[in-house]
């Protein structure tokens, strides 16, 4: 049996990934995979310790995060698709609008 | 380095890859299809985890859904690649690989020496119930440590389940509303770190007028039975040791099968897998000492197999009224338990204890879905054109026209003069 430590570090990784992705670039679809990445991440960690503890429960909350997952992507692509209709463009870089 | 080490490496080593390539591919789609490999190899590992229903829900909505709505949207918009990025912050690069860094660092130093013993799964609690099958006790109330565990339980019933910590235990059976045990026996249940269900039955059976019944505690088996099959257990609390034999027919010996041969009394025999098309009628309890059955179990309504259940099933003596005993057959029917982490299971938990968030989850989606509807929604604020004249309200434009003479409402009218300024009265 694989100890838990490893998935627990897998997932760290994963997520530390994920957050690179979203510091470093700039399209806002890569964005938010990057955001999805580092959601897969925290489940596996969650699905380890469901494993570790004997516990259902972090299946369950598996479940929710993946549908607030589904939601946030629904609600988060719109918005792509609406900046990109007034813009041209998704480049975060260019879209800051209230600088000073 | 067994199989499963092996399996963990080579599927992590390519969710890492692909996650540092989705980084990496300047285009958009190439980004989206690692990102796919990235959420199989995801998967994957929850299969290994134990966690197949989540493996499913993760390719069926991460691997398939979600992402197929971001090819879509790339596709759209057709933002596979940035036109030239404008390098705005130069600083951050470095500082990301430097946070990254320090948090990698941080976690493997709080996992490796970490307080939480993460190397073996810890034990789980025990889950406990009492049967009475002792014919000459009456109505008792179970008390374990001193503590009420069961009230009022009569002859032929069970407690249900109760999950207790693990440990030794001093159990008790009190006539019902006395303070004095009429019996008093010690039991241990062990704990157990594996995933099965850990399900012990206290028995109490036995014992005549003058004597006390005794306890056993038996080890139930609530795993997961094959499909369309029922698991049997049978218990013999009666005096003597019996056979389980099937008659098969009526009247005709030689289709007779023995299915458990010789079972003593206190002892616990699991049935291989009964299948739910199997007649429990033709069975009887022969003595083992050879002779006619002393009990039948041609009752239909109580006797029966139900799929994907396991089945203790006592031989207890029963008292009759001129206080002797018969054999008697108590079925004792529980659902099996659904296995960790398989739909049954995770269905349970949702419609039970996990209702409300269930329902806002809900509630968040129907959300999402009008929220994207409203947002994508092309919306044209423009007042179009023949509207601006309507909107003049019509006692005004007749105001008008009586001043300017014309009719200003008409489309091809020329536009509104008014009338030549009169000279002022030559005043005094």
């Amino acid at each position: 049996m694989v100890q838990t430590e490893a998935f627990i570090m897998l997932s760290a990784v994963l997520f530390i990934l994920g957050a690179m992705g979203v510091l470093l670039r700039r399209n806002a679809i890569l964005l938010f995979m990057s955001v999805e990445l580092m959601l897969n991440a925290s489940n596996l960690a969650l699905v380890a310790f469901a494993r570790h503890w004997n516990q259902m429960d972090g299946h369950l909350f598996v479940f929710f995060v993946i549908a607030v997952a589904a939601a946030e992507v629904a609600v988060g692509l719109a918005l792509i698709v609406a900046i990109f209709r007034t813009k041209q463009s998704i480049n975060i870089d260019e879209l800051h609008q209230m600088e000073g | 380095m067994t199989t499963e080490v092996l399996l963990f490496i080579i599927v992590g080593g390519i969710a890492v890859a692909a996650a540092v390539m989705m980084l990496l591919s300047e285009n958009a789609v190439h980004s989206a299809l690692f990102l796919v490999i990235n959420f199989a190899c995801v998967a994957f590992l929850y299969i290994m985890l134990d966690a197949p229903f989540l493996a499913m829900i993760q390719i069926a909505v991460y691997a398939g859904a979600i992402m197929v709505l971001f090819l879509f949207v790339i596709m759209l918009l057709g933002a596979e690649k940035l036109q030239a990025p404008t390098r705005q912050f130069r600083w951050l690069a470095p500082l990301a690989l430097a946070l990254a860094g320090g948090f990698l660092l941080v976690t493997g130093l709080a996992i490796t020496s970490g307080q939480i013993s993460l190397t073996g799964p810890v034990t789980r609690a025990p889950m406990l119930r009492v049967v009475h099958a002792a014919p000459f006790a009456g109505t008792v109330d179970v008390y374990a440590n001193g503590q009420p565990f069961a009230m009022g339980v009569s002859f032929g019933q069970a407690t249900t389940f109760t999950s207790v910590p693990a440990g030794d235990y001093t159990v008790e059976l009190r006539p019902e509303g006395s303070s004095t045990a009429a019996l008093t026996t010690t039991i241990t249940l062990p704990g157990d770190n594996s995933r099965a269900a850990n399900t012990f039955t206290a028995i109490a059976y036995g014992g005549d007028a003058s004597t006390a019944p005794q306890i056993n505690l038996i080890t139930d088996n609530q795993e997961t039975v094959p499909a369309r099959t029922t698991r049997i257990t049978l218990f013999n609390a009666y005096t003597e040791a019996v056979n389980l034999v099937d008659f098969g027919s009526e009247g005709d010996p030689s289709d007779d099968r023995v299915v458990v041969n010789a079972l003593q009394p206190g002892t616990l025999v699991e049935l291989p897998p009964v299948s739910e098309d199997t007649s429990v009628q033709s069975w009887a309890f022969t003595p083992a000492a050879g002779g006619a059955a002393i009990f039948r179990m041609n009752n239909e309504e109580i006797y029966s197999v139900e799929r994907e259940t396991a089945q203790l099933l006592l031989l207890a003596s029963e008292s009759t009224f001129d206080d002797t005993v018969r054999p008697v057959a108590l079925p004792l029917v529980t659902d099996a338990v659904s296995s960790f982490g398989g739909p049954h299971a995770i269905g349970e938990l949702l419609f039970t204890r996990f209702m409300l968030p269930f329902q806002l989850i809900a509630v968040l989606l129907l959300a999402a879905m009008i929220g994207a509807i409203v947002l994508t929604h092309k919306e044209d604020f423009r007042p179009r054109r023949r509207d601006v004249r309507r909107r003049v309200m019509k006692p005004l434009a007749q105001a008008i026209s009586d001043q300017v003479g014309q009719d200003v409402l008409r489309p091809d009218a020329e536009a509104p003069r008014l009338p030549e300024k009169q000279p002022e009265p030559a005043g005094d």
